[in-house]
């Protein structure tokens, strides 16, 4: 697929205007920015108003133990320039906090609060953060690495043996489950 | 005369009151519910609550191998699977830098629009039943049957096919597959008429979805609306066009779309889609009869498969909208990370709070159906 002819040196321009921000062309009309958490609102409020990236595809994100990092990556497309735009940004896992850009798209109200119910970041400003999905849950945030399912499971629930009479007719008959 | 013992409950002038709909309603989609604040029949506010097949697929996807995780992926959104296949293999693709032979490119194509077009039968017949056109959802289900035989033949399944693997398909169609497709299209298009006679020239749909759940342009736009309930809008806007994948740059069709963005702009605009992918299937069997080839590139042993540690963002064009996956690796056997942007996590949940404020009761079925909003992508 092809890069959009032009757009790497027009978003230079405009990326200039804010500190601490970095591109990176990549396959497939696809573009990487790297963002620092004081700039990347503007970032978005400048793609949006002056090159057309309207439309906030989603909000991931990704919980990076090792160096006590949150990765949220805003994804935005625009509809003119046919472009995706994957903006990076580090934020610490303590506070785990960080500023809500719903002001700019509205999308990010759901992505927000997802984010805050799966790996507990706080948004600043965001409109709603009630639990959506895990309204009966009180455990901790189960998207987080530190999080062991199994180790969960392990914990909450026993164990039991399971023999039905069926299975204990097919192993007098020297058959069985594979372990 | 009424009996002297008659003695009904007074209300004051105007109360409010509160109504838990769904999830077990015959009007829900799937396992969902919305709570509504209703003054008479009139929605004063909606607040919809889903987490009821929340299966955590994002969180077991980092617990298994990334070939395994074919087996989770179509199981995300159950009227639409094939979309959801393709996006995870195109992010793998795209980390793992595996080339897609030409044609497992186009048998991919086949499988997504077969797809399309089952999801939009199976939301012609969700919708019609809502408003009490049962002739209507018996018909366009057992149209998708046909549908699904063709797939039972491709890939051993009628539902979640697992059949579009990173670096091409399971395996090879078999002989006669495309033959017994085109007699099932030949089949689609001699009945398409009188199911738009019985539907959508009938005054129940038209009186009932007519300047029903309006959506401008502007605010569809706003909202993060896509796919065709954007294109009922106005947008002429189609991932398979914009964001081009697989071999789309090389099939001809339109992308349909509506000015009024009500209900009935929505289930037009789906009608018409219809059309344009048995369209686009007709090119892709006839490019399928020519080319020769494997169907799948070269892999490593699964079992041992490390991708190169990375990041890819693939969008697809699904019946509801837009697909987005987010892949990250850290260079080892399993995903680190894998976020799933479902359409309908915007249509199901702040659209539809949206659109219904000001509608009226007996529209939610109606509205919730014309938006095509699918609760297992929003729970994942």
């Amino acid at each position: 697929m092809s890069q959009s002819k032009g757009l790497p040196s027009s978003l230079d321009v405009i990326l200039h205007e804010i500190p601490g921000v970095r591109m990176t062309p990549k396959e497939g009309r696809r573009i990487r920015v790297d963002s620092t958490p004081d700039s990347l609102p503007a970032l978005l409020e400048l793609l949006k108003g002056r090159m057309g990236f309207m439309h906030l595809s989603a909000i991931s994100c990704v919980d990076w133990p090792e160096t006590d990092e949150f990765e949220l990556v805003y994804h935005v497309w625009s509809h003119e320039r046919k472009s995706l735009v994957s903006a990076h940004v580090s934020i610490a896992r303590d506070p785990g906090r960080f500023v809500s850009v719903y002001d700019i798209h509205t999308p990010a109200g759901f992505y927000e609060r997802d984010i805050h119910e799966m790996f507990g970041v706080v948004f600043v400003g965001s409109p709603n953060l009630r639990k959506f999905i895990l309204t009966s849950w009180d455990g901790p945030p189960p998207m987080l690495k530190s999080f062991d399912t199994l180790q969960y499971v392990n914990d909450t629930y026993a164990w039991v043996d399971y023999r039905p009479e069926w299975l204990r007719d097919i192993q007098g008959k020297g058959g069985g489950i594979v372990s | 005369m009424r009996p002297e013992n008659y003695n009904p409950v007074q209300h004051p002038p105007s109360h409010e009151y509160e109504l838990y709909f769904g999830p077990n309603h015959p009007g829900i989609e799937g396992n969902y519910a919305i709570r509504v604040r209703l003054n008479g029949d009139l929605i004063q506010e909606a607040i919809t609550d889903g987490g009821y097949l929340h299966r955590g697929f994002e969180k077991l996807m980092e617990q298994r191998l990334w070939i395994q995780n074919i087996a989770l992926v179509p199981r995300i959104c159950v009227p639409d699977p094939v979309p959801m296949e393709e996006a995870y293999a195109r992010a793998v693709e795209a980390l793992g830098g595996l080339e897609v032979p030409e044609r497992a490119q186009w048998i991919r194509a086949m499988m997504l629009e077969m797809s399309r077009i089952c999801a939009h039968l199976f939301t012609f017949g969700g919708n019609a039943a809502t408003i009490g056109l049962y002739t209507n959802m018996f018909w366009g289900i057992t149209m998708r049957d046909l549908f699904l035989d063709i797939f039972e033949e491709i890939t051993g399944a009628r539902i979640y096919h697992m059949y579009i693997t990173p670096g091409g398909v399971r395996r090879d169609l078999p002989a006669g597959a495309l033959d017994r497709l085109e007699t099932v299209i030949e089949e689609l298009e001699r009945r398409t008429p009188e199911f738009e006679d019985l539907f959508f020239d009938s005054a129940v749909v038209i009186k009932r979805a007519r300047g029903v759940g309006v959506i401008s342009l502007e605010n569809a736009l706003a909202w993060g609306v896509t796919g065709p309930n954007l294109r009922a809008s106005g947008m002429p806007s189609d991932v398979r066009r914009d964001d081009p994948y697989l071999v789309y740059p090389d099939i001809e069709f339109d992308v349909p779309t509506e000015i009024e963005g009500d209900a009935l702009a929505r289930l037009r605009v789906r009608q018409a889609e219809v059309t344009q992918s048995v369209r686009i299937l007709r090119q892709v069997i006839e490019r399928l009869r020519m080319i020769e080839g494997p169907v799948r590139c070269p892999l490593p042993n699964p079992l041992a498969w490390n991708i190169p540690a990375g990041e890819a963002y693939t969008r697809v064009e699904s019946s509801k909208g837009e697909v987005g996956f987010f892949a990250v690796s850290d260079g080892g056997p399993k995903p680190y990370r894998v976020h799933v942007r479902g359409p309908s996590q915007m249509h199901a949940v702040q659209v539809l709070e949206r659109v219904l404020k000001g509608s009226r009761l007996e529209d939610i079925a109606q509205i919730m159906f014309s938006l095509d909003a699918c609760p297992p992508e929003v729970d994942r």
